[in-house]
């Protein structure tokens, strides 16, 4: 009977003959990310305790003083401020105007939806490419901000060229480009916001803020959350906007000096690999640390629905 | 009538509603538009105070700057780079997704977590140890150093399976019975229908791929291979005060994307909706 290969056969039976094919469906992927993410895993921890030279010179255990000289070295400290104050200004600005805007153009119809993809245009930019226009804005003597601000006659800045409020200028940009991703995001958590739940709200009398702090928020708050976390990992990991906007150099003064550029130059401008390695430990040690705390504090006010 | 006064409200508020979301949407829109008319400005129109904001449409900037650099040949490298990537991520993220969803064995999910593993590894932790990889396998300063980094998609893997666990048994029972092969059912059953998540996942490498710096600035030196984010920054770094040229630059290599962006947003605002950032 031909036609009884054609009966299922049975799971422990598939199983068995499934295991090899599995293996070699799952074996290209596999060798992928074991070259480039599991290994270099493993080998950064090796970097960080080990001198490593890439010109043949041997390899020696240093232990613990790369981490003791990042440790020690004060531009080390001035990149960790830097980060740290840049992740202060981004994380509330992002939130609010996010939140805000989102707020605003929830409406539908084909005006907004235009509203919202202009909003959303820059983010898919070309960082280095567009912080160009960002940068003749920023121009302390013929840029369109102080142009602007002159005629409504605020005190002008120096923008990127002072040290206080270079790093604020790159988040400015910062904010342009990444803003939309952020509004795209709530615009769709509002939209999964029970209408029945607002409209009784109404009629029961609240006033437009009240539905918003006690009904619209709390049920927010989880997307709110993960914007926190997303953003806190992508301020951290500031590298591209601030090559573009201070030269390469993160100055003035070391004013724009991120951890990840400062990794970037002594990896790849001195050649310290292994400082650099323990530096990239820090800083991921760092951004675990911070993505624990902030799940720990959500867990005494997020609502979950 | 009575209700008169409500609704003369209701339409004042929605008029500015709609004022200001248009002047928040402008906002977004004004740097480009400052680039794009420092782009063409007339020599005698740069260096002038206030600035002006109507366009001299004077095309010499672009012409200069195309001269200034093999611009066809980093634009070949980027596009080249981008669909390498994004030929491998399919490639590898089809057939291991397909593996996790249609084959029954033992450790199935472990595997996946090991997948998912790679979520956890922020990608500053592997800047330096990948860069020796790469020179210990010869292969810094190529245009593979730029693209075998990125081959293994945990998003494609992730998004694939999620796809394919939906789709119903019934469907590969009755390829079976037909005599078709796995191979033969992922290729002319699984596949086609899975078009719009592929579409998805093949947007966002590329995108991710045409706007990366940091990586190909790190592990490239030559010219001929490097993309042309690596060669706008280095423009910017030697003609800092020739603003016409670079903002001509910057254009020339943002309106691809722009482009792209209008024509697909809808796409794009769905993989966003869905919290998928970009790999930068």
């Amino acid at each position: 009977m031909p036609n009884l290969s054609a009966v299922p056969r049975t799971a422990r039976a598939r199983s068995r003959h499934d295991v090899l094919k599995a293996v070699l469906f799952l074996l290209p992927m596999f060798a992928f990310l074991l070259i480039f993410t599991y290994l270099p895993a493993g080998v950064s921890l090796v970097l960080g305790f080990f001198h490593y030279h890439l010109l043949g010179v041997n390899t020696t255990f240093g232990g613990l003083s790369d981490f003791k000289e990042a440790l020690t070295y004060s531009v080390f400290w001035t990149a960790l401020k830097n980060t740290l104050l840049y992740a202060l200004y981004m994380i509330p600005a992002t939130i609010i105007l996010a939140v805000a805007i989102a707020v605003l153009i929830d409406q539908k119809s084909r005006y907004y939806a235009m509203i919202r993809t202009f909003v959303l245009l820059p983010y898919i930019t070309p960082v280095i490419a567009t912080s160009i226009g960002w940068l003749w804005m920023f121009n302390p003597q013929y840029g369109i901000l102080n142009a602007v601000l002159q005629a409504l006659h605020l005190p002008t800045s120096q923008w990127l060229l002072s040290p206080t409020m270079a790093m604020p200028s790159v988040a400015l940009y910062t904010l342009w480009h990444g803003l939309g991703f952020n509004v795209v995001i709530v615009l769709s958590a509002l939209a999964n916001i029970p209408r029945q739940v607002v409209e009784a709200a109404a009629i029961d009398g609240a006033s437009a803020w009240t539905r918003f702090r006690q009904i619209t928020l709390p049920l927010l708050s989880p997307t709110l959350l993960f914007l926190v976390i997303v953003t806190t990992i992508a301020t951290l990991q500031a590298f591209s906007q601030v090559y573009a906007l201070s030269g390469g150099q993160g100055g003035p003064e070391y004013a724009t000096t991120t951890l990840l550029l400062l990794i970037y130059q002594t990896g790849f401008q001195y050649f310290h690999f292994s400082y650099a390695a323990s530096m990239a430990i820090l800083l991921v040690l760092l951004i675990l640390g911070l993505t624990l705390v902030q799940n720990w504090i959500s867990k005494r006010w997020v609502f979950y629905q | 009538m009575s209700t008169a006064p409500g609704s003369s409200r209701r339409l004042m508020l929605k008029g500015s509603r709609a004022v200001i979301s248009l002047a928040i949407a402008l906002a977004f829109l004004f740097p480009l538009y400052i680039a794009f008319i420092t782009s063409m400005d007339t020599a005698a129109h740069v260096f002038v105070y206030p600035p002006h904001l109507t366009p001299d449409f004077n095309f010499h900037p672009y012409v200069r700057v195309w001269h200034m650099g093999r611009w066809m040949m980093y634009f070949r490298n980027t596009v080249f780079i981008a669909f390498t990537t994004i030929a491998i991520a399919l490639a590898t993220s089809v057939l291991a997704a397909y593996a996790l969803s249609f084959f029954q064995f033992k450790g199935r999910n472990v595997v996946f977590m090991l997948v998912l593993l790679v979520l956890m590894v922020p990608s500053e932790a592997l800047l330096i140890p990948n860069y020796v990889i790469l020179h210990e396998m010869n292969l810094l300063n190529t245009l593979w150093a730029q693209i075998l980094p990125f081959g293994g998609s945990v998003y494609g893997v992730f998004l694939l399976r999620q796809f394919f666990l939906s789709m119903p048994e019934a469907y590969w029972d009755a390829a079976r019975i037909d005599g078709a092969s796995h191979l033969r059912f992922l290729w002319s059953i699984a596949l086609p229908q899975a078009k719009s998540v592929l579409f998805t996942i093949a947007l966002y490498i590329f995108i991710g791929s045409w706007n990366s710096f940091q990586w190909p600035l790190i592990v490239t030196v030559s010219h001929n291979v490097q993309p042309l984010e690596v060669e706008v920054s280095r423009l910017m770094l030697a003609h800092s005060v020739d603003w016409r040229r670079l903002s001509a630059a910057g254009i020339m290599t943002t309106m691809p994307l722009v482009i792209l962006f209008l024509f697909i947003q809808r796409h794009i605002i769905r993989g966003v909706s869905r919290g998928e950032g970009i790999n930068e």
